[in-house]
């Protein structure tokens, strides 16, 4: 590509190439290049996702006992996953993830009573 | 109100929650013999409920409650069994607290809820019910904790008439709930 341009007074002769490591600008005959690496320079995605990093809590919604846990710490998990069962009144509770995320910390065990409000999870 | 029908499943509980996304409140799986239903856990173990042919076997999907609501939803159900017993049968009926109905100090019937709460909110419940219609006879490990109404009544009841009521004063029941 080649075409002139005015600034004031002076005018420029550009030209403009493709080659293979870039882009070459010739003015009034003067090289320059702009390697194509720099346009190349990776971001990592983490840095402009939108993810949410405050911590996940997850309660006993009522007072029962912990009859299972489906998770262990450091595991990944998807919202609607099943974490525990909280069995309550003879009837069984299946406690779901709302988040998705890794697995924290976890509070409580298998056999453990727990009261409503009680945390027993907490997710990033 | 829908009625899902089988003839033979490993269990009506089993079933609402593998299809629990797609059923409606009050759609109703029927099975006319289940291979394993179960009950409340034991421990480690499963209390299996005994499903031969000829018994009453269902889940029903409930609507959703309030979180705080739902501790008294298994004494809610039993009653409505209990209430349908006494008032078409006029049986002295038993609620063994909280889910297990007696007739003559033998179970008849058994119950199981279970609810999915995701975010602290009940995102569905089943309520998993059998009863013993037309069982003639329990196997020996059974005879002398187990009845049914064809034991205790002499004759043989209906069973979708029997379903058809239960669910009438689960409904009317459930609405002081919701």
């Amino acid at each position: 590509m080649k075409f002139s341009i005015k600034i004031g007074e002076k005018e420029y002769l550009i030209e403009i190439f493709e080659i293979e490591e870039g882009v070459k600008i010739l003015v009034n005959g003067k090289e320059f290049y702009f390697p194509l690496e720099e346009q190349k320079i990776f971001y990592p995605k983490i840095s402009t996702d939108k993810r949410d990093f405050q911590e996940k809590k997850i309660l006993a919604p009522i007072s029962g006992i912990i009859s299972e846990v489906f998770v262990k710490e450091g595991d990944f998990v998807k919202k609607g996953e099943k974490l525990f069962s909280l069995s309550a009144m003879k009837m069984e509770n299946e406690i779901l993830s709302d988040f998705d995320g890794k697995i924290k910390k976890i509070l409580v065990k298998k056999g453990d009573k727990v009261k409503k409000d009680d945390l027993l999870l907490i997710g990033v | 109100m829908k009625i899902l029908e089988f003839e033979k499943i490993e269990s009506t509980q089993k079933k609402a929650k593998e299809l629990i996304q797609k059923l409606t409140p009050w759609t109703v799986i029927v099975a006319k013999e289940q291979t394993g239903g179960y009950g409340r856990k034991l421990g480690e173990k499963r209390d299996f409920w005994y499903s031969p042919k000829g018994g009453l076997y269902f889940t029903v999907v409930l609507p959703k409650l309030k979180t705080e609501k739902v501790p008294i939803l298994t004494v809610l159900v039993a009653f409505s069994v209990a209430q349908f017993l006494k008032e078409n049968f006029n049986f002295n009926v038993f609620i063994k607290l909280p889910n297990d109905i007696l007739i003559n100090g033998k179970k008849i019937c058994g119950i199981l809820i279970e609810n999915f709460i995701l975010g602290g909110k009940v995102k569905g419940s089943i309520a998993g019910i059998g009863l013993n219609t037309n069982i003639e006879e329990f196997p020996e490990n059974l005879k002398n904790i187990a009845t049914s109404l064809r034991i205790e009544l002499g004759k043989k009841v209906n069973n979708k008439l029997i379903l058809k009521k239960i669910l009438k004063v689960l409904k009317e029941n459930l609405e002081i709930l919701t």
